[in-house]
């Protein structure tokens, strides 16, 4: 059976893994350029290799028509968004990934919002949409609590977000600098809508990936992302410098009827997708959750996809056939679907060219090696990312160009295995990379603990989700 | 003793004076009579008064910056290519002109016991905390906006950060726009300050790998097994002192009362540098709470002693309020001997301790009775083997 994956970076790597394991698959995939971790997967099976625009719904049609495969498979946000879904569909190829409309609840955050009020569902945060900056910036002025603001839909591939978190003393300088960021932010967004605004939130972070096919529901284990770019969780946002799975279904943080309310969460909006665009919802949706004091699990994004790097921390755990899987869930089957998991939990550590995220000119460009082999021997595996294998070397396209993965029985073990594959990448530039990833599980625990404590209060109190500001000449928000 | 910080913002959106400014406010209970800071903004722009960072006026911008508040006038100190501040002792500061150039091997050659952040003009900020681990140093972030580096975590909290981890013993930092970088250069020795524990750092503060507040409820309870007083009421002296008056009372039953009352900013008795302000101090400082000690008999709780001087008017105010008895506990061991590192403790001849006994002092200082916390005691509640006591034994971990 042959397999067409779109998609270059580290997650559709995981993926073309996973489906060349299965040994069912012959792999086919079309990427904007040669992933080397995808190219080994894609010889292996005896597929093709295509690169061009996985941008352009035309060019995926035209690879669709080369390559007439059983099924597809979408990595990533951007073709989804594009219509990439809906080419196969419109071939008559059954695909994971949802249609261009449906695909709308990770492209416009005003939607998202807006669908979760609609139809009720747990998690949802209170927000302000705004057609112009002005606007936006005398909201931020007249209230003084704690808000994120947001384009309202991606630019950029990365979701930027301020958060103007005001301390009376402080607000001049926080504002000032927020209301800078709004002009920025604002300015890439081409929707009518440009900015929200949504009270903010604290709490520990984690994801939840779903698989559908539009009828059966299939939860993957937790992840959780760490989005600063630097060690010890400073620095600027990313798209993730490493993540964490495991032990078993959950994380140590997050207990089994959290797990079981965001799942929740997440099936009911998929059904509300349905019914508000017509379309069956195939393919992954993912709640980028926080447990928060106010409703417990909360939802800040949704995917359309699975994350990256989620994806990598996920995928080697799963023990039976994904590839399998993801065809089930392509041609409707999913409820026939059989999916295990390795207990033990994994760590997967992202590496980048200096620069990154910052400056991506200084990141583009550079030479990586690795020791491969000895990495397998240590245990670790390597998902290639934002590396183009050119003229027989590798070479970085500016973004995460590596992720280490590694399983153990323990944090400590798996940090442990990812500390000695680290020092087999060697590059003629600086890379950036976290270590603390998984040694920071004690301080993640007490915290959901905290907020733990106040949303079971809440139960209790029947004010679960309820909160409003006020302000002297705004009112009640 | 000082506090030191250091703020640096990825985006040049941001202009950070302002946070360092209540970041030193949250560290002033370090020392206060000067205060300043350098911003880089292309150009080095210094700072500094001799005032507490709260009388400071501060209208220079910058997106980095490092900020100073204690009693050493040199700091921030200001090179061509690099600008500094220390808390403790740095025997050879001209070194750090070689800063920039070369990190490791320039903080690998200071000599003293001593934390420090530095800012490069390029715009790295580097921050060191000697192997001694004599001073504290803390890692924080604010959002996806900025790096903190400050001797306590407090200084984050109160400017919205969110404090990471401490620097550990022999930890040098880099912060630099595109990457930070941590490198141990020097085996940790741990040889935290007790007074860091009984009485310098904030309550909120987690300090030298311990949660403050906790570990002095228990210094508390410690010297209620150590020390139990047949007593009507105890009071804790404000702000310090009063941590461990609730640890006594839990450990013992007998109820806690506030018996004293401030007037005017907590200005810190120990700090103030001649005898006249600090019998002025103490007396603005603190009023007593009549009806808090009328009729009782007062166990006392002070966080320390030096001359005498403070507790002496402290007594003497509790007495004329109408208490029957008090007997007088110190939340630390004696102090006896001096700080080679920057803490303010006198010579031992000024020190009542090494030169009194406890008859006397009780006499002296007008109590029923006087107890110190034993070193046994507070090396079991602290638990850590290697803290510095140099002060309340007269030997040191490292020879200055």
């Amino acid at each position: 059976m042959k397999v067409l994956l779109i998609g270059d970076g580290a997650r559709e790597n995981s993926l073309a893994f996973s489906i060349a394991k299965s040994g069912r698959y012959q792999l086919y995939a079309f990427s904007s350029y040669v992933n080397p971790g995808i190219k080994e997967n894609v010889d292996k099976t005896n597929g093709k290799y295509f690169v061009g625009d996985i941008l352009s719904k035309d060019e995926v049609k035209r690879v669709i028509s080369q390559v007439s495969p059983d099924f597809g498979v979408i990595g990533p946000e951007d073709p989804l968004f594009n219509g990439a879904a809906d080419a196969f569909r419109e071939e008559g190829i059954p695909v994971v990934g949802p249609s261009s409309k449906a695909s709308t609840i990770e492209k416009s955050k005003v939607w998202m919002r807006n669908l979760m009020w609609k139809y009720n569902i747990p998690g949802r945060l209170r927000y302000r949409a705004f057609n112009n900056l002005a606007d936006a910036a005398k909201f931020v002025e007249e209230y003084g609590g704690s808000i994120a603001i947001k384009p309202s839909e991606q630019v950029g591939g990365k979701g930027v977000k301020v958060v103007a978190d005001i301390q009376a003393y402080l607000s001049q300088e926080k504002r000032r600098a927020a209301s800078r960021s709004v002009d920025e932010i604002g300015r890439l967004v081409k929707d009518e809508v440009k900015i929200i605004i949504e009270e903010k939130v604290d709490g520990p972070e984690y994801t939840l990936h779903v698989l559908t096919d539009g009828r059966s529901f299939l939860p993957l284990p937790l992840a959780q992302d760490y989005k600063h770019a630097y060690q010890d969780g400073i620095g600027p946002e990313t798209g993730g410098m490493g993540s964490i799975s495991g032990p078993g279904y959950t994380l140590p943080f997050i207990d089994e009827d959290e797990y079981k309310a965001t799942f929740e969460i997440v099936k009911q909006t998929a059904e509300a997708i349905k019914k508000e665009t017509g379309d069956e919802y195939v393919g992954f949706i993912s709640g980028q959750m926080m447990l928060t004091e106010l409703w417990g699990p909360t939802v800040i994004e949704f995917y359309s996809r699975l994350g990256d790097p989620e994806a990598s921390a996920i995928v080697p755990r799963i023990t039976s056939d994904f590839g399998e899987i993801l065809e089930l869930a392509a041609t409707g089957k999913l409820n026939k679907a059989k999916l295990e998991v390795d207990p033990r939990p994994s760590i997967v550590r992202a590496i980048a060219p200096l620069g990154y995220p910052l400056n991506r000119d200084l990141a583009k460009g550079k030479e990586i090696s690795l020791d491969l082999p000895k990495m397998k021997e240590i245990g670790c595996q390597a998902f290639f990312g934002a590396i183009s294998l050119y003229g027989g070397k590798l070479i970085t396209t500016g973004s995460r160009a590596l992720e280490l993965v590694a399983i153990d029985d323990t944090y400590e073990g798996a940090v442990k295995k990812l500390d000695l594959c680290t020092s087999l990448v060697s590059s003629n530039t600086k890379l950036i990379y976290r270590t603390d990833i998984g040694r920071t599980i004690e301080e993640q625990v007490e915290k959901a603990e905290i907020v733990r404590y106040s949303y079971k209060d809440r139960i209790k109190r029947g004010v679960l989700g309820a909160s409003m500001d006020w302000s002297p000449n705004g009112g009640l928000w | 003793m000082a506090g030191i910080v250091g703020v640096l913002a990825f985006d040049k959106v941001w202009n950070v004076s302002k946070f360092l400014y209540y970041a030193l406010i949250g560290l002033q209970h370090r020392g206060y009579s000067s205060s300043g800071v350098v911003l880089l903004n292309g150009e080095f722009y210094k700072h500094r008064e001799d005032k507490s960072p709260e009388d400071m006026r501060l209208n220079g911008e910058g997106w980095a910056g490092i900020g100073y508040t204690g009693k050493e006038r040199a700091y921030p100190l200001v090179y061509e290519d690099v600008a500094v501040v220390v808390d403790g002792i740095l025997k050879n500061p001209e070194a750090l002109r070689r800063l920039p150039k070369d990190p490791e091997k320039t903080l690998s050659e200071l000599e003293g016991a001593f934390s420090l952040v530095a800012l490069t003009r390029e715009g790295q900020m580097i921050a060191y905390r000697d192997e001694s681990g004599l001073k504290p140093l803390t890692l924080g972030g604010f959002g996806f906006d900025m790096a903190i580096v400050a001797s306590e975590n407090v200084a984050i909290n109160v400017i919205g950060g969110e404090a990471r981890r401490e620097i550990s013993p022999g930890e040098m930092i880099i912060v630099d726009k595109y990457y930070i970088d941590s490198k141990r250069l020097k085996e940790p020795r741990r040889n935290y300050c007790a007074i860091d524990y009984v009485y310098q750092s904030r309550i909120d503060g987690k300090i030298n790998e311990r949660d403050i507040y906790a570990l002095r409820v228990r210094i508390g309870e410690q010297l209620a097994k150590e020390r139990p007083i047949q007593g009507d009421t105890v009071i804790g002296v404000p702000d310090t002192a009063l941590p461990f008056a609730v640890g006594y009372s839990r450990a013992t039953g007998i109820p806690i009362d506030l018996g004293f009352t401030r007037t005017g900013s907590p200005i810190r008795t120990m700090l103030a540098q001649d005898s006249f302000l600090k019998v002025v101090g103490v007396q603005l400082k603190l009023n007593v709470v009549k009806s808090a000690v009328f009729g009782k008999r007062v166990i006392l709780i002070d966080d320390s002693m030096v001359t005498g001087l403070t507790l002496k008017n402290t007594v003497m105010s509790l007495r004329r309020a109408g208490a029957k008895e008090v007997h007088v506990l110190i939340g630390s061991p004696k102090l006896v001997s001096h700080c080679p590192y920057g803490v303010d403790v006198p010579k031992s001849s000024d020190l009542i301790a090494a030169n009194l006994s406890d008859e006397e002092i009780a006499k002296v200082i007008g109590a029923n009775s006087i107890y110190w916390l034993s070193l046994k005691g507070l090396y079991e509640v602290i638990g850590i083997n290697t803290i510095c006591v140099g002060c309340m034994v007269g030997r040191y971990p490292k020879v200055m």
